[in-house]
């Protein structure tokens, strides 16, 4: 560069936009995401879903949804644990208070369960004063519905 | 020789990073995308208070009962006749008697012996048929 001319002088700070910080952000972005994210703090248990077409969406959020579950045997588990099915009271109650009686309970029975067991739970529920309590089923597509 | 020694490569000898941000950003909105909260799903029920106890007239009561075959035996009220039914049917017999009597309540009874499914069978139907009123009992006796 020579002096030819003021106007022809080039700038020191560069034309460009700063692009070297963008993947700090965009990695940070998705650390960000990958941390927050809470997954089920219960795994499934070895279940087939009743069917149902009318189930709706469990308006409520991740944390005050309790699982109960029951298979085949009529076995409960909730959090990963196995409890008799006469502790089910105890065990529920406390978490009920715990969350200012927020908490939904969701039956997720095993469909061929005998609902002499279901309604058991439902008396220990009761006793528990729980209120609401959705019994989890997988939705069916109406093509299913209209074959049987 | 100098000459040999002092020339510049035109090739950079640095990594090109100004594509990693693309790859970042594809990764953020991939894992963004293709998260699903695994929305739970199910017939929503209101258990009674305990000790409560709602004295209801017996015509104001739709008995099912549930076989453990999976058949919905229909009793009205007082009345000793008995229909049988699949569980599909009692969305339709619902919305027939519901608009006879708004003050009907579904008394679901089921077999102790009975499959959930069943019971689940009926009350997807009653949901179905906007039925707000429902009790479940198991079958005595």
């Amino acid at each position: 560069m020579g002096m030819r001319g003021g106007f022809q002088r080039k700038s020191k700070a560069s034309s460009e936009v700063p692009s070297s910080s963008l993947a700090d952000i965009a990695f940070l972005l998705l650390i960000f995401f990958m941390v927050t994210t809470v997954f089920q703090a219960d795994r499934d248990r070895p279940i087939t879903w009743p069917e149902a077409g009318a189930a709706e969406k469990i308006d409520e959020k991740q944390k005050n949804i309790l699982n109960i579950w029951m298979e085949r045997d009529g076995s409960i588990f909730i959090n990963d644990q196995p409890y008799p099915m006469v502790d089910v009271s105890a065990v529920v109650a406390p978490l009920y208070a715990a969350s200012e009686r927020a908490l939904v309970i969701s039956i997720r029975g095993d469909r061929e369960v005998p609902y002499r067991f279901m309604d058991q739970v439902q008396k220990e529920l009761v006793a528990a004063g729980v209120v609401r309590v959705v019994f989890a089923a997988q939705l069916e597509q109406s093509m299913q519905r209209e074959r049987r | 020789m100098a000459v040999l020694n002092k020339k510049k490569s035109k090739v950079s000898d640095e990594v090109p990073t100004s594509s990693m941000a693309d790859i970042a950003f594809l990764l953020l909105i991939f894992f963004l995308v293709t998260t699903t909260f695994p929305k739970d799903k199910g017939l929503a029920v209101v258990l009674p208070e305990p000790g409560e106890e709602a004295q209801v007239s017996q015509k104001n009561i739709l008995h099912l009962i549930i076989q453990p075959t999976g058949i919905v035996d229909v009793k009205r009220g007082e009345n000793q006749q008995v229909q049988q039914m699949r569980p599909q049917e009692v969305e339709g017999l619902w919305r027939q008697e519901v608009s006879a009597n708004p003050n009907l309540i579904a008394a679901v009874k089921t077999h102790p012996d009975a499959a959930y499914k069943f019971m689940v069978d009926v009350l997807d139907a009653l949901h179905a048929a906007n039925a707000e009123r429902i009790s479940l009992q198991v079958l005595e006796n």
